[in-house]
């Protein structure tokens, strides 16, 4: 039986082409020196894929990240009171109303995405602010972030994109003052009105500012501080904005 | 990574081994420059050293018993086989050599192995054992009774 298997398998033998194609492919490696490869043309794509698709996922994240990552916000008050969230690339990433007003108004404006400047602008235009404006009632504007320059600009662009209107106030405020303002349930505009109002009158409550409109809160300092009779004061002479602000009067 | 001479010169000792042992793993001929490739690549960039040509000789078994092996884990290569598909020119097979070669396919996977490396590399068990990673007393067995299902079908001696 050995014989017989043994003649049998000697016919089998590697072809001339086989080896041939074989001494093609190795000395092409020696060529190239690409020894890591293990299976002809197989694992590197699978390697090269694999690395492709976690490159393209980590850009992802990140991406995402930078760009829904709010590093400031503009607080904007007149009756409506909205905050919007702003991201490093200067653009809104989400718009939150926080009175009733606040929260129609928001409903109404499609400014998320929008660049900072578009969406004052946009925010300018709309009705209800307009209509605000028109019965002179008082708009503040406030920039909150931790970064600076970021901050800075964004309150020098607010105050371009308000240079034109009357009765608008342009202020810069701070991180930590914001937290105290949302858990008082107010923007931050708001909030630093509330508090020098209940500086002078203890009994006001936030729910209550929160209610009132910024003339409403301006003419009652005023009242209070100079005795001027309300709706005749000039809230706009009285009233600091907190923190490192940088008040202006348009 | 090994020069060019020992490549060539490893083609031409170990190309017959390599293919006897595709004829008995591989399901098609397709697959035989696969395994060539994937044999003599792993030859060239492999730092082992060899103590002696027994030792090549042995190392070179393995790994194309162990490259075989990993290509028929594939899913898309189950189906049975036939001689045919199995070498380039099967018209050329004498009869007697066709019945052997096709009494070896019949034989299950596990018993091909040491059927070829007892019968034509003339290995004994013990030396089967160590190639293949298995138990000594594993491999008579298994010699025990792929030699009994050849004799039912060749029929012959009881030398083997």
């Amino acid at each position: 039986m050995r014989d017989r298997i043994t003649a049998a398998l000697d016919q089998i033998r590697a072809e001339e082409g086989l080896k041939a194609r074989t001494n093609d492919y190795l000395m092409q490696q020696i060529r190239t020196g690409s020894e890591k490869r293990t299976m002809p043309g197989r694992r590197p794509a699978v390697a090269i894929l694999a690395a492709a698709c976690c490159l393209v996922l980590f850009v992802c994240v990140a991406g995402y990240r930078l760009y829904f990552t709010a590093t400031s916000a503009i607080s904007i008050d007149i009756n409506p009171s909205l905050e919007l969230q702003i991201n490093r690339f200067d653009r809104v990433i989400s718009v939150e109303g926080y009175n009733d007003d606040g929260m129609a108004l928001a409903q109404q404006l499609e400014i998320r995405f929008l660049d900072y400047q578009s969406a004052i602008e946009a925010i300018l235009e709309n009705e209800t602010v307009a209509d605000c404006l028109g019965r002179h009632e008082l708009l503040s504007i406030t920039v909150v972030g931790e970064d600076e320059d970021q901050s800075l600009k964004l309150l020098q662009g607010v105050q371009r994109c308000t240079a034109g209107q009357q009765n608008v106030h342009c202020h810069s405020g701070n991180a930590h003052e914001v937290e105290a303002a949302h858990q008082a349930g107010l923007s931050f505009g708001k909030y630093q009105a509330f508090l020098e109002l209940q500086a002078l009158d203890p009994s006001v409550t936030a729910e209550e500012a929160g209610r009132m409109t910024m003339r409403e809160i301006f003419d009652r300092i005023a009242q209070l501080t100079q005795g001027v009779p309300q709706g005749e004061g000039s809230a706009s002479s009285s009233w600091h904005g907190g923190g490192h602000h940088r008040g202006r009067h348009s | 990574m090994r020069c060019e001479q020992e490549v060539n010169r490893a083609l031409g000792r170990y190309a017959d081994t390599v293919r006897r042992i595709c004829m008995i793993h591989l399901k098609n001929y397709a697959d035989v420059e696969d395994i060539f490739q994937t044999v003599f690549l792993k030859y060239l960039v492999s730092p082992v050293v060899f103590e002696s040509e027994e030792h090549e000789k042995a190392w070179m078994i393995r790994v194309t018993i162990n490259a075989c092996r990993d290509l028929l884990r594939s899913f898309f290569r189950s189906r049975t086989v036939a001689l045919d598909d199995l070498i380039e020119q099967p018209s050329a097979l004498a009869p007697e050599h066709r019945e052997v070669l096709d009494a070896i396919l019949s034989l299950p996977k596990k018993y091909r192995d040491v059927v070829y490396l007892h019968y034509y590399e003339g290995y004994t068990a013990p030396q089967i054992g160590r190639i293949l990673g298995k138990n000594p007393n594993t491999v008579y067995t298994h010699l025990t009774r792929s030699k009994q299902l050849l004799r039912d079908r060749l029929g012959g001696d009881e030398d083997a």
